[in-house]
């Protein structure tokens, strides 16, 4: 994690902290929607494709 | 290692022709000055590398193709302002610097969202930004762009993003303090060049602001976490070491950008936003002043007009109408945000409106007090529309004609000025609550004062009204 001691702001060490858990937290719903569409896809047959960071954007 | 040695500070002292710019200071990557009134970036040592990948990444182009990022123009090196650069380019000029606590609520929640998904865009890319500063958008055509080329950085898979606590203070919590507490706290932007303190975003938010997910998490879990963690030095070698993939990472920038879409704010029920659509004068009176304001227009040259309490736009609109790049500015909040809707829905891009109180206009602040710069500082209109204004600064701000003039002739050659004599009903009721202390406040009173600093160019009575339209010429 050097590059971040390069970081010309201040991170803030529980912004850091915080973010991460933030991000794992939000993450879940997404990952469930992908593994659900991973299933759905097998099922059917259907060649696997990844969510875009567009159709997540959109989604919001 | 930075970009400047200080044999280079002296050599860039020593040259009479480099103006370096008091707010370009903290990225040791580069800076931004000017030579001869020409804006130029330099690019350090420091930064050489990763600039010459995110030009040659494609990542550039596309983000200034997309008009999200200013365009630039590679420079000879002989322009640099220091020995030590490595490169120098001249972005494309913005024409007019405006600040976060200048700007709309809309304009906020603009700038906030062109960060975001310029950061989302980036980090497609295998690129990040290095900075969520609100300073580096500025207001392109009436649309938000992002001035800072300097700002992108290698993504490495697994780090935090850096500027997630600077997007926070100077996006988020804003946007959350307008959209759930007051308008007025974007004032705190003024106070702070550095933001929103989270703590104190948190303490003045609702309580019930801690129900919904996205405020919760990025403002009052966060404020927290900085409390806990400051100043805690192993704690702090722990937060060196915190991941996160790019899914998850990806994950919350575009809860956070769901967050901010999220905030919205109403602009109805303050002083003025409805003003305009309730004048004191008929018809006949409104349809001459707007006649007699496009003639004095297209009189004066040049092709900057500042409308000065321009509540919704519509004088705005007939400046604009005659080629003018207008800036409307009305100290309203809610009377700027309906105008920058209206224009953004016309899809016009002559017209910027911002807020400010005439009788208080932005400082300069940050260090030396010079970092961002005063709003008288910045202003260069040819002419300066002060329309339906001067009795409410001569009246309800006690602001004496000569001085109220005077400042009018040290901002623009040229003004359109409204008198709104006493038997005015608008004035008749700012005077109805207290002692009429203006003996001055007179049209001949008026005349007088407008004479110190201006040549009167033309008077014309405003039909079926008392008022009085002026067009001035600075002596």
């Amino acid at each position: 994690m050097t590059d971040l001691l390069l970081a010309y702001i201040d991170p803030g060490s529980g912004s850091l902290i915080i973010q991460v858990v933030i991000a794992t937290i939000v993450a879940i719903p997404i990952f469930f929607r992908t593994q659900i569409a991973r299933v759905i896809h097998a099922v059917r047959g259907d060649k696997e494709t990844e969510p875009t960071a567009d159709d997540r954007v959109d989604a919001s | 290692m930075t970009a400047s040695t200080p044999a280079d500070a002296v050599a860039a002292a020593l040259d009479p022709a480099v103006v370096r710019d008091p707010g370009s200071y903290r990225d040791p990557g580069g800076f931004v000055y000017r030579r001869n009134g020409v804006l130029y970036r330099q690019i350090g040592p420091a930064s050489i590398e990763e600039w010459n990948g995110f030009v040659a990444s494609g990542l550039a182009e596309r983000l200034i193709a997309a008009g999200r990022l200013v365009g630039h123009e590679t420079i000879d090196i002989s322009e640099a302002a220091t020995p030590a650069a490595q490169a120098v380019i001249r972005p494309d000029p913005i024409e007019f610097i405006s600040y976060p606590y200048e700007w709309t609520f809309g304009e906020l929640k603009d700038a906030a969202l062109l960060t975001l998904d310029v950061q989302l865009e980036a980090l497609k890319a295998g690129w990040a930004l290095k900075d969520a500063s609100a300073y580096n958008v500025q207001f392109r055509d009436a649309r938000p762009v992002m001035i800072d080329s300097l700002s992108f950085e290698p993504y490495v898979e697994g780090e935090p993003w850096v500027a997630y606590r600077q997007f926070c203070e100077h996006f988020l919590a804003p946007l959350a303090l307008v959209a759930r507490r007051d308008v007025r706290l974007t004032h705190l932007l003024r106070a702070d060049p550095d933001g929103i303190p989270l703590d104190l975003a948190a303490e003045l938010l609702p309580w019930r602001t801690r129900l919904n997910l996205g405020l919760l998490s990025h403002i009052h879990l966060h404020a927290r976490a900085q409390r806990r963690y400051a100043a805690n030095e192993d704690e702090g070698q722990a937060a060196k070491r915190a991941r996160l993939d790019r899914t998850r990472l990806t994950a919350l920038l575009t809860n956070l950008r769901g967050t901010v879409k999220g905030m919205d704010w109403s602009p109805g029920g303050t002083e003025w936003s409805d003003y305009a659509e309730n004048t004191s004068y008929g018809d006949r009176a409104t349809a001459d002043k707007l006649r007699l304001t496009g003639q004095f227009v297209d009189a004066v040259p040049g092709p900057r007009a500042w409308d000065l309490g321009a509540n919704t736009g519509r004088y705005s609109r007939v400046a604009a109408d005659a080629g003018k790049r207008v800036l409307a500015f009305d100290i309203d909040p809610a009377a700027a945000e309906r105008n920058y809707r209206q224009i953004r829905t016309e899809g016009r891009g002559d017209i910027l409106p911002l807020i400010l109180d005439v009788a208080n206009p932005s400082p300069g602040i940050g260090w030396a007090g010079e970092e961002r710069r005063s709003l008288l500082d910045r202003a260069d209109p040819d002419v300066i529309l002060a329309l339906a204004l001067v009795h409410h600064l001569a009246i309800s701000r006690n602001v004496p004609l000569s001085m109220l003039l005077a400042l009018f002739a040290d901002m623009a050659p040229y003004a359109i000025v409204e008198f709104v004599p006493k038997e005015d009903p608008m004035v008749r009721r700012l005077l109805a609550t207290r002692r009429d202390i203006f003996d001055q406040y007179t049209l001949d009173g008026f005349r007088a004062a407008a004479g110190e600093r201006f040549e009167i160019l033309r008077e014309q009575p405003i039909e079926e009204s008392p008022r009085v339209l002026f067009l001035l010429r600075r002596r």
